[in-house]
């Protein structure tokens, strides 16, 4: 009598077993039906890839980007499985160096030293570019600021929004005495990597912080993980300021202030100022390049470029030929996706370069 | 369990008024930090049924996928549901039979032996491993070399789960009266047999229920899962190969966001774990309820 | 004596076969062993490995780890543990920052949860109708099992922007008193800072410090709290005569496994503290705590030191939480004898 009110727990716990085990096969079965039909028709005469995966991580500057991309390119090729996790540029530069992915998302160069840690040569692939906002919240301010305020904003130097160096450079603006909350990024980052090169371009002796994916913060400061997290910061903190993508950035509904750019002039971030600052920028033998400071009456100087990084031998050929076609889509629809999550697409010559690369995954 | 019986009389009647005073102060404060603690902490459960609710109920939130496109609003936790699901019951299959067998050697075999109290004091001790440690153990030593998997994150959660289960079972054996033991080999019974046939269905509510409690536990862990899962959109049924994904990662994600989709998917993952987790727990509850009533008769 | 009277060929105690020798049975009689011999042997050593494996898996954790964290310590030398110079751009790894920070957030935690916790206890087994004893307890234990990361994620969403004005309160409340105005300040005072992570964990190890303390005080012996009311004690004055003293140990024991959990606890602490290390007190400022920097920083951890240090800091919180731990056990053992000797 009680053994079998015992052994009655049993069969419970297997239910709930059989019960997961249901939903774990319902639900993967599920989702390729339904995307199947939703081909667009641009993308239809591309030949079909055959089955494989590719498994992404990396930069969150180009998220946004990336997963719109994902989704149309899964609708075009539903054999392939493309997967972007995030993490941060420094997660990416990691899990490949690992193996543990099969492309990274990364705004920032590999470091010299870093590339004997890869398992082999890996490739640029600069897919789009996008200005670093200066986000703020204060209600009711159209903030104007110079490199060097800037700089003694994240150091810390100036803390409170009615700093006289603020002031000056606001004219008529009523700036309260609030204190200034600075919001970055706790993760390894591109963004961060971009925002420091740009600051020790452009600020000189006024910045000290040097430059990289992680830097040495003041204390008191506020982090946030991936750009929607310094995102959250400054949107639920009054007096704060944060860098933060542009296409976050606005999707957040954020508040940015205009940078006053090498050629003197104070430029809003938008898609046509950063296309300004792409087109002064020249392309280095291995496709990297830099539009970080432009000069030009309307380009905005913290213009980041963001790259793909994929190693050019691959030996498995379903992955290889997943990864070409990939990287074709983004070239072709992607480009035209791109303003759609508020990134702007690649110059011609880029583009042009980028597209031939390609050719040498593989070889 | 001991009950108070009814009190004396005579503690109103005798005491001074200061005294008494004193004393409804403090039995008020009681009662104050009982609703201090209780009040939020159910407004907490409360706060992730509202919020979650609407995710939960929108069509498709227990199969469809998560949006690649983050920031589109919209159900879809099938996937995590699957990898929470999936993570829990691998590292159950590797953490309960070896722990319940760890169990029956620490009180059957070795009840007073040196080498059963190190490992007793061990298993203690590796209870209070905090689970990030377990994380980073199993990045060391395993997807360092076979990469990103569910099985990965089962690795790390039955490392947390096993002195749990050791623990409890020995717990539990030890409640079963030494009298069954003698008749069985009384009748007869070899040590082993007697174990398995006498010993382990006397105790197999309580140990059950110890079970339970490590996978509600082990459920709801997200630490050791960051280093050792990874992230997908669709479910991955591979236990061994290739990424996964599973609520508790999928809610520490999008809790950072500022887009309304992401957030309110954080909550309806908090509600869909939190009931999962609940559905162990209340599990455990009946089981070794089960063993009390065992007891009384 | 146990026998196996249904069976002739071994009437002997099982036991002492397992000591003697393994081949007495065998020429007990030809081809016909005894059936169980073979099969306890088998079982038993199962279980031992099956107790071993934690042993080993301990060992593997202490050896891997501190094997993999080598690196750091060799290049840091003693300013990884001293230094609060926490700048990878420049290969600088010292941890103070962080450990002040965990230590901190978990002094928070455990001044809040302790009063709060021995009061459930105290009102559940010695103020509560007895009806009302067994909802409170399920009650306490469920919120046990809520999930940390949801109390993160409470924590991020509704607490901490919520917490602000209520800090400014508090600020100005205190801003000339010497000690308390500069703790109850913050530069400049946050949402997510060392107290908004104190409060989180607080609030989760609050119901493990009280099924601790709930377990302790019923095993008060019911004859001391008859006897303190026989002297005509105030119920108050019978739970500081009899309750309290009698449970002093397992009182400590709980405290100790809650200070266990709030050490090591990772993803509710990383999502309020604020993630900019400092040594401060000023409570109301944002912090760090190592387990936090480990899970953000771990990904981008490429550089062989930095990943070095980042495992150090996993080594150095798996070696508090062994001395936590092993203190905890050591006092629950001494508290058993204690009881076992009164009661």
């Amino acid at each position: 009598m009680k053994r079998s009110r015992a052994r009655m727990l049993v069969p419970l716990v297997l239910t709930i077993g059989l019960l997961a085990a249901a939903c774990g096969s319902s639900s993967s079965s599920t989702p390729k039906g339904d995307k199947g039909g939703s081909t667009s028709p641009t993308t239809a005469a591309a030949p079909k890839l055959a089955a494989a995966t590719l498994n992404g991580s990396g930069s969150t500057f180009q998220q946004a980007f990336d997963e719109a991309v994902i989704t149309e390119f899964q609708a075009a090729q539903p054999a392939v499985k493309v997967v972007y996790g995030g993490g941060g540029s420094g997660k990416g530069q990691t899990d490949l160096q690992g193996g543990l992915v099969q492309w990274a998302g990364s705004d920032s160069t590999v470091k010299p030293e870093d590339v004997a840690k890869y398992k082999g040569r890996f490739l640029y692939f600069p897919t789009v570019a996008a200005p670093i906002t200066v986000s703020y919240n204060l209600s009711g301010v159209k903030l104007k600021l110079s490199p060097q305020t800037l700089a003694k904003i994240f150091e810390g130097q100036i803390t409170k929004w009615d700093d006289a160096a603020v002031k000056a450079e606001n004219a008529g603006a009523t700036l309260p005495s609030t204190a200034i909350t600075v919001a970055h990024r706790s993760d390894g980052s591109g963004t961060t990597a971009n925002f420091t090169k740009y600051l020790v371009a452009a600020a000189g002796p006024a910045w000290t912080l040097g430059t990289d994916k992680v830097v040495a913060w003041p204390s008191g400061t506020q982090a946030g993980e991936g750009n929607g997290g310094v995102a959250q910061i400054v949107k639920s903190t009054t007096g704060s300021i944060g860098y933060v993508d542009y296409s976050d950035a606005k999707a957040a509904g954020l508040v940015f202030a205009s940078l006053k750019n090498a050629s003197g002039s104070f430029v809003e971030p938008s898609l046509e100022s950063a296309t300004a600052a792409l087109e002064a920028a020249t392309l280095a033998a291995d496709l990297t390049y830099n539009p970080l400071n432009a000069t030009g009456a309307k380009a905005y100087p913290i213009t980041s470029p963001t790259y793909i990084l994929v190693y050019s031998t691959q030996a498995d050929p379903a992955v290889k030929a997943a990864i070409k076609g990939f990287l074709e889509f983004i070239y072709a629809d992607g480009q035209k996706t791109a303003t759609t999550v508020d990134f702007a697409p690649l110059p011609k010559a880029i583009l042009t370069a980028a597209k031939a690369q390609i050719t040498k995954i593989g070889v | 369990m001991t009950y108070t019986m009814p009190r004396p009389s005579i503690t109103r009647s005798s005491a001074s008024p200061w005294r008494q005073t004193k004393s409804a102060v403090m039995t008020a404060s009681l009662v104050l930090a009982l609703v201090v603690a209780v009040v939020p902490l159910v407004l907490i459960i409360l706060y992730v049924i509202s919020k979650g609710w609407a995710s939960v109920n929108a069509p498709g939130w227990f199969t469809a996928d998560i949006p690649i496109f983050s920031r589109a609003v919209g159900p879809g936790m099938g996937p995590a549901i699957t990898g929470t699901l999936m993570i829990t019951g691998a590292a159950t299959a590797m953490a309960v039979p070896l722990g319940v067998l760890g169990g029956i050697y620490l009180n059957e075999y070795s009840a007073a032996s040196r080498y059963g109290n190190v490992i007793r004091f061990f298993a203690d001790v590796m209870t209070g491993v905090p689970s990030i440690v377990m994380g980073l153990f199993v990045y060391v030593i395993w997807v360092l070399s076979f990469g990103l998997s569910a099985f990965a994150g089962a690795l790390a959660l039955g490392c947390l789960m096993l002195p749990i289960v050791i623990r409890t079972s020995e717990e539990m054996l030890k409640l079963v009266p030494r009298e069954l033991r003698e008749s069985a080999y009384a009748l007869g019974g070899r040590k082993a047999g007697t174990i398995v046939r006498v010993v382990l269905p006397a105790a197999a509510p309580g140990i059950i229920s110890g079970a339970l409690l490590a996978v509600a536990r082990a459920a709801g862990e997200t630490a050791p899962l960051l280093f050792t899962i990874g992230f997908v959109n669709q479910a991955n049924s591979d236990l061994l190969h290739d990424p996964n994904t599973a609520l508790s990662t999928q809610i520490f994600k999008n809790a950072i966001s500022v887009f309304p989709g992401q957030v309110s998917r954080a909550w309806g993952a908090a509600l869909t774990l939190i009931g999962i987790v609940f559905v162990f727990t209340i599990l455990s509850r009946i089981a070794s309820s089960f063993l009390s009533r065992k007891h009384q008769s | 004596m146990r026998a196996g009277f249904s069976c002739p060929h071994h009437q002997v105690d099982p036991g002492t076969f397992v000591t003697t020798t393994i081949a007495a049975p065998s020429s007990l009689a030809g081809s016909q062993r005894p059936p169980g011999l073979i099969t306890d042997r088998i079982v038993r050593a199962v279980v031992f490995v099956a107790g071993a494996v934690v042993l080993v898996i301990l060992a593997l954790i202490a050896y891997t780890m501190i094997n993999e964290a080598l690196p750091a310590f060799r290049s840091e030398g003693w300013s990884y543990f001293t230094s609060d110079v926490w700048d990878p751009a420049h290969s600088k790894y010292g941890t103070l920052a962080f450990t002040f920070g965990t230590v901190l957030v978990s002094g928070i935690a455990l001044v809040l949860a302790v009063p709060v916790s021995i009061g459930i206890a105290l009102f559940t087994t010695e103020v509560a109708p007895r009806w009302l004893r067994k909802p409170v307890t399920y009650l306490v234990d469920l919120l046990a099992a809520v999930p940390s990361v949801v109390f993160g994620l409470w924590g991020l969403l509704v607490l901490a922007p919520a917490l602000p004005g209520f800090y400014q309160g508090w600020h100005d409340l205190f801003s000339g008193v010497p000690v308390l105005g500069s703790l109850f300040d913050g530069q400049p005072i946050a949402q997510r800072s060392f107290m908004t992570a104190g409060i989180v964990l607080a609030v989760m190890v609050t119901p493990i410090i009280t099924s601790v303390a709930r377990e302790t005080f019923a095993t008060v012996p019911q004859s001391q709290k008859d006897a303190a009311h026989a002297l005509g004690a105030t119920r108050w004055e019978m739970i500081r005569a009899a309750v309290l003293p009698h449970s002093r140990g397992g009182l400590t024991a709980g405290i100790l496994i809650g200070l266990g959990r709030a050490l090591g606890e990772t993803i509710a602490v990383a999502l309020v503290i604020g993630s900019s290390p400092q040594i401060s007190g000023k409570l109301f400022g944002s912090g760090d705590a190592a387990a936090s920097v480990i899970a953000l920083q771990w990904g981008e951890a490429s550089d062989g030191t930095y990943r070095a240090a980042l495992i150090g800091l996993g080594v150095v919180l798996f070696a508090v939480t062994l001395v936590v731990g092993v203190a905890a056990r050591a006092i629950v053992a001494r508290a058993d004898r204690n009881a076992g000797g009164t009661a």
